[in-house]
């Protein structure tokens, strides 16, 4: 039992190493310029469009619930008036990046592991090698660098139709006018505001790209193993979103209220 | 070209190989037989550097693999062809870019002049006119040949075959071994093929090596292996002919 224990602790501490190297080499490969643009753009292209829809979908109806729960509250106070502010900021110091974190890592980075795992286990991952190419700066490198690109590209996207979703709660349930709401959330949305929940974005990115490409790498066992990694990367990637959601919090709170 | 000096490999606890010796030249087609799971794609692995042995040395063109960063690997891979199983050709590009490739990774030559040479080696391999297709829309013979095709475009001087014919049927096995000889003859390549298909190996290979036990059983000729009287290599032959 103890043994099976240490045996199982000894994996998981391997396995970790292996994935901090793994970044490591990701790092070293971009630091060093070994980057090739016109797959990042393509990459771009499939992660960013393939999750733009999804993500509009869900930023409206995101921030039409913030509205409609939030103007029961602030009526009950007699501030319906807020409403703006409320949906305004709690969208993007942590709905937006996380909500949107979460959705791309279970469309996009699900597809990065998907698409590397097959490759890997049909040998394409290894026939890069054997054709004198570096896999990690061919297929890695750029889908890593898409997801630092596309993600705050669609957190963007995902604020502002969080708050169209609010604006229309705001005109047509609370009867406040359009101008007031629009003035409302620019007056509450200072720069802190903006960058405390922004800057989150791009940890987010690093750590869906870090494990989404390290899960389809290293993908064994066919197609059920392309199915089971791909779905260990998703929950990684939530749990990992969320943890560090947490802390990033925590710090920046602390520095920057 | 190609030498294996006392090479030993253990993969988790079970030893795969142990004392591997084999010498390739130029121009030379060497088979690899053995039963399922006897180490034949890890040997030819080592031939290619994607393993590195736990003992012994592979020299390939006169450069000692175990001596090799990976970075450095990755040069030298320039100068081989390795035709995988199943082809292994990236699912996401159409032939004409999966074998054009290397020429466009290794080389400074032109579009027109990569065009050339992709319908040169794609007419040599027999394929011409499905340079559009994508592998999905390819049978299992048509993807072994585009994977020739792509391991050979850079006029390789070492060809590695991992079980070229398995999964075909046999008219299709005889075509594809008859390719592999003479693509090897047009290149002067330094060939090493693993395989379960006797027949076909026996025709086209000028030497052959029976693994057994981690070990190499037997080598020779075809007709040094016909006589050999080594049990496992009668019993290998026999069922393999019956």
């Amino acid at each position: 039992m103890t043994a099976r224990l240490l045996k199982s602790i000894y994996e998981h501490l391997h396995s970790l190493g292996e994935a901090i190297f793994f970044l490591r080499e990701i790092l070293y490969l971009t630091v060093r310029g070994r980057v090739r643009w016109q797959e990042v753009w393509a990459q771009v292209y499939e992660q960013g469009v393939g999750s733009i829809i999804i993500v509009m979908l869900t930023s409206l109806a995101t921030g039409t619930v913030l509205g409609l729960q939030g103007l029961i509250t602030l009526q009950r106070f007699g501030a319906k008036e807020f409403i703006a502010r409320l949906v305004a900021l709690s969208l993007v110091r942590e709905l937006g990046p996380v909500f949107t974190a979460l959705i791309f890592s279970g469309k996009a980075g699900a597809g990065i592991t998907a698409e590397l795992g097959t490759m890997s286990t049909n040998d394409q991952i290894l026939a890069t090698r054997a054709m004198g190419v570096d896999p990690l700066e061919f297929l890695v490198v750029p889908r890593f660098l898409a997801c630092f690109l596309a993600l705050p590209i669609l957190v963007i996207i995902s604020e502002f139709l969080g708050i169209a979703g609010g604006y229309m709660i705001a005109v047509t349930q609370a009867h406040t006018t359009g101008e007031f709401y629009i003035h409302e959330t620019l007056q509450a949305v200072g720069y802190v505001d903006f960058f405390s929940g922004f800057i989150k974005v791009f940890f987010f990115a690093v750590i869906i790209g870090w494990i989404c490409c390290y899960q389809g790498f290293f993908t064994r066992g066919g197609a059920t193993g392309v199915g089971r990694f791909t779905t260990k990367a998703v929950a990684y990637s939530y749990i990992a979103v969320i943890v560090s959601n947490a802390v990033l919090t925590k710090i920046i709170l602390t520095f920057w209220g | 070209m190609i030498k294996v000096e006392g090479l030993y490999k253990t993969l988790g606890d079970q030893p795969v190989l142990e004392n591997i010796n084999l010498d390739v030249n130029q121009g030379e087609i060497v088979a690899v037989l053995g039963l399922s799971g006897a180490g034949k794609t890890v040997l030819l692995k080592h031939l290619i550097g994607l393993v590195q042995p736990d003992k012994g040395r592979v020299i390939v063109n006169g450069v000692d693999f175990t001596s090799l960063s990976e970075e450095e690997m990755l040069k030298v891979r320039c100068e081989m062809g390795y035709l995988f199983q199943e082809g292994a050709l990236y699912d996401f590009m159409d032939v004409y870019d999966n074998v054009a490739f290397p020429l466009k990774e290794h080389t400074g030559l032109k579009a027109a002049e990569i065009s050339a040479r992709v319908r040169e080696v794609l007419k040599l391999v027999d394929l011409e006119g499905v340079e559009a297709k994508m592998p999905s829309e390819l049978s299992g013979g048509m993807k072994k040949r585009v994977g020739l095709a792509r391991a050979i475009v850079l006029g390789a001087k070492v060809l590695l075959c991992d079980e070229p014919t398995s999964g075909l049927d046999p008219i299709r096995s005889r075509d594809i071994s008859d390719l592999i000889r003479h693509v090897s003859r047009q290149i002067g390549s330094a060939t090493v093929l693993t395989s379960h298909d006797v027949g076909n190996s026996f025709r086209i290979a000028n030497r052959l090596l029976i693994i057994n036990d981690c070990r190499i059983a037997a080598e020779g000729t075809a007709r040094q292996l016909k006589e050999s009287k080594e049990p496992f290599v009668q019993e290998f032959l026999q069922a393999a002919t019956s």
